[in-house]
């Protein structure tokens, strides 16, 4: 941020995404300091734009940086360098409560490991970013039973997770990713802790929310998984290799 | 937040940053504070009450904290109670000529035991001709006061061990707080002629006349009969022991019967207050000059006012109470480090879960609200149990002792252990707020 701001910033810079333009990021650079002398570009001017309704794959070998990409478009994280637009807001800039806010309101996580909390029944865990966007405890059920019923858990909603299969506890994550209605549902790796039926029923139910009009950023290095998206960004080095579009 | 207003503002996308800002007022308001703290406070209690044991011995030092500031209160509180009801209460505007000055320090009343002469029978009737202006005098003499115990009071079959005996004068009823509530106190005439009658308390009369008049029957007590002349009225018990287990004599019958010589304590009343240090002036100069005391030699007799009385007592649960502050706060500390300790340890095993909120959107302040919470609510747990730890306390001293909880002691301990929790629950609340949600979901569970 502060060498961006050394720069003058060119009139790319400055000017906003296009509308329909849900993710846009301008050379976002990624720069690790592993001590004095050593630092580590984990991305190495990142451009690229997503618009409203795509079903966007991020894959790449690992060490590749698409890691770091994640966090950044998740706002989990800020870049060393360069601009990203999320729906319009100029993320790239802001502090961390601000960043929380972005992350509450506009982007639903589904990961890996679920992240669950184990000690709270589905239910409630679907009604957590609801709890952090202050949404009054009756309408905050309602909504988490209706993302449950989404992904076809209603029956299941006062389960802890240890009760649940993992496709079931991954569903629950998804449903806590819908909840708040965020302008882009970004999974990391999703299928990596389930067998490839499970996996495949999750892939199913991605497409379905993406029908829906879901956004949704997909990163793997599955084939096979970033073969339900419509557009795949290849990532090698820190640098984006490819763009490819799927038909 | 519905869909309409997203898709309307996608007009003004280019204003990013001030959209953000637009968008926290909207929903990240007070509201979002009072669910996440209701959330954590549940959270709270539920971590409590899954780790009972635990639980309690992180909180043994709140809990006796809490429990030995309120236990303390509550025995000074009813302690106070007594003295104002009583002893303050010696009458109004009375001083008491005595041997000793009452409430001094102990080396003073060693040299006072030396040469402090007690107080004759001769010496309250010198007072009593020559004191002007009083409003009344009595002088009084117990057995207690000599050999340190009570006499057995017998009537027919019934014994009463342990009473306490006493000699008076006739106007003793009109200046201490016994009433009389049958019959009537004894003579000005009985008194000359050294009558054998007697004043009994509420415990006697119940003790051997449950069914029947007790005027007019006689008892007999250390050996010597009297008959009952009047009963007072019910006066109540003091540090668990019974004020009604009484009988008076008339001083001159008391000195007849039990002891040649007596010693007694003199009291005088004044008026009004503003007569007392006159006349409490008048009585030392009367009876120096009756003991022919030289002019620069001190008094060899007390000179005690409910005053001096309270200002000791004020000394005394000052000392206490200094103690006892020193007390708490160390296990106050104490305390506080254990749950401080507790709450690192909880930071460190739900990092992971803190990575988790963080990403679904808990701000700083929201994993912070949520620590403190649950560290406050654990001291306030404990400050709640030494709240009902001191109650049964207090319950038990009040059998043997004296002790009242006041109310105000209640609150306190509330307030201080809950307070504790909260300054000691900052450091790892602010350690688990400050977490970078990467790290802490990168965290294994």
């Amino acid at each position: 941020m502060t060498m961006a701001s050394q720069v003058a910033p060119s009139l790319e810079e400055t000017i906003g995404p296009a509308d329909g333009i849900v993710i846009k990021t301008h050379d976002l650079w990624k720069t690790y300091e592993m001590g004095e002398a050593i630092a580590v570009q984990a991305l190495c001017g990142v451009s690229f734009e997503i618009e409203r309704g795509e079903y966007v794959a991020i894959m790449g070998p690992s060490g590749s940086g698409k890691s770091t990409l994640m966090n950044l478009i998740g706002c989990l994280d800020t870049p060393s360098q360069g601009r990203y637009w999320l729906n319009g807001n100029l993320v790239s800039e802001l502090s961390d409560d601000e960043l929380a806010h972005i992350r509450n309101k506009e982007i639903g996580f589904v990961f890996q490991t679920f992240n669950l909390l184990a000690r709270a029944s589905a239910l409630h865990n679907v009604e957590l970013p609801l709890i952090y966007s202050g949404v009054t405890a009756l309408e905050r059920r309602e909504r988490a039973e209706e993302a449950l019923r989404k992904v076809e858990l209603a029956d299941r909603m006062h389960h802890k997770p240890n009760e649940l299969s993992g496709g079931q506890r991954q569903r629950v994550a998804v449903a806590r990713a819908l909840v708040n209605d965020p302008s882009i549902i970004l999974a990391d790796e999703p299928t990596g802790n389930l067998d490839t039926a499970t996996g495949e029923e999750i892939m199913k139910l991605f497409d379905r929310l993406h029908e829906g009009g879901n956004n949704i950023v997909l990163v793997t290095h599955e084939h096979d998984i970033a073969a339900h998206a419509h557009r795949i960004l290849h990532i090698r080095d820190g640098r984006i290799d490819r763009d490819e579009r799927v038909q | 937040m519905s869909d309409g207003p997203r898709n309307a503002s996608r007009q003004e996308a280019s204003v990013g940053k001030d959209r953000a800002a637009q968008l926290r007022h909207e929903h990240h308001g007070l509201y979002s504070v009072w669910s996440a703290s209701r959330e954590a406070f549940w959270l709270a209690l539920e971590a409590l009450r899954a780790h009972k044991l635990r639980s309690f011995l992180t909180l043994l030092g709140v809990v006796i904290a809490t429990t030995t500031l309120i236990v303390v209160m509550s025995i000074v509180n009813g302690m106070n109670l007594y003295i104002s009801e009583r002893i303050a209460n010696l009458g109004v505007n009375v001083f008491i000529l005595h041997r000793f000055q009452w409430a001094q320090g102990y080396e003073s009343f060693i040299k006072a035991r030396r040469r402090n002469l007690p107080l004759r029978m001769e010496e309250y009737e010198f007072l009593k001709e020559n004191l002007v202006g009083y409003k009344n005098i009595c002088a009084d003499s117990r057995l207690g006061d000599i050999e340190g115990g009570g006499i057995d009071a017998r009537y027919r079959g019934h014994a009463i061990e342990d009473v306490r005996l006493e000699g008076t004068t006739p106007s003793f009823i009109d200046m201490r707080e016994e009433k009389v509530g049958i019959g009537r106190y004894f003579t000005d005439s009985e008194y000359q002629h050294s009558a054998m009658v007697c004043f009994i308390g509420q415990d006697l009369a119940d003790e051997f006349f449950p069914n029947t008049d007790p005027l007019g029957k006689e008892i007999t007590v250390g050996g010597a009969n009297f008959r009952v002349v009047g009963v007072a009225e019910r006066i109540g018990t003091a540090f668990g022991v019974s004020l009604d287990r009484f009988v008076e004599v008339p001083l001159t019958t008391y000195q007849k019967v039990f002891v040649a010589r007596v010693q007694v304590s003199v009291s005088v009343q004044a008026w009004n207050s503003q007569q007392m240090l006159a006349l409490e002036d008048e009585a030392r100069t009367l009876l120096r000059a009756r003991r022919h005391l030289p002019y620069k030699e001190d008094d060899n007799f007390g000179i005690n006012a409910s005053d001096t009385l309270m200002s000791a007592w004020k000394r005394l649960t000052g000392t206490i109470f200094a103690v006892t502050i020193g007390i708490v706060a160390v296990f106050m500390v104490v305390g506080g480090i254990v749950i401080m300790n507790i709450m690192l340890a909880s930071v460190t095993e739900r990092t992971h879960e803190i990575g988790i909120r963080k990403s679904l959107g808990a701000r700083r302040r929201d994993i912070l609200m949520q620590f403190l919470i649950e560290s406050g609510v654990t001291a306030a747990t404990g400050g709640a149990l030494g709240v009902l730890f001191s109650f049964i306390i207090s319950r038990i001293v009040a059998v043997y002792f004296t002790s009242s909880v006041p109310v105000h002691a209640v609150v306190i301990g509330l307030a201080l252990s809950t307070a504790v929790g909260l300054f000691f629950g900052i450091y790892p609340a602010s350690k688990a707020a400050r977490l970078d949600p990467i790290e802490a979901l990168r965290t294994e569970t």
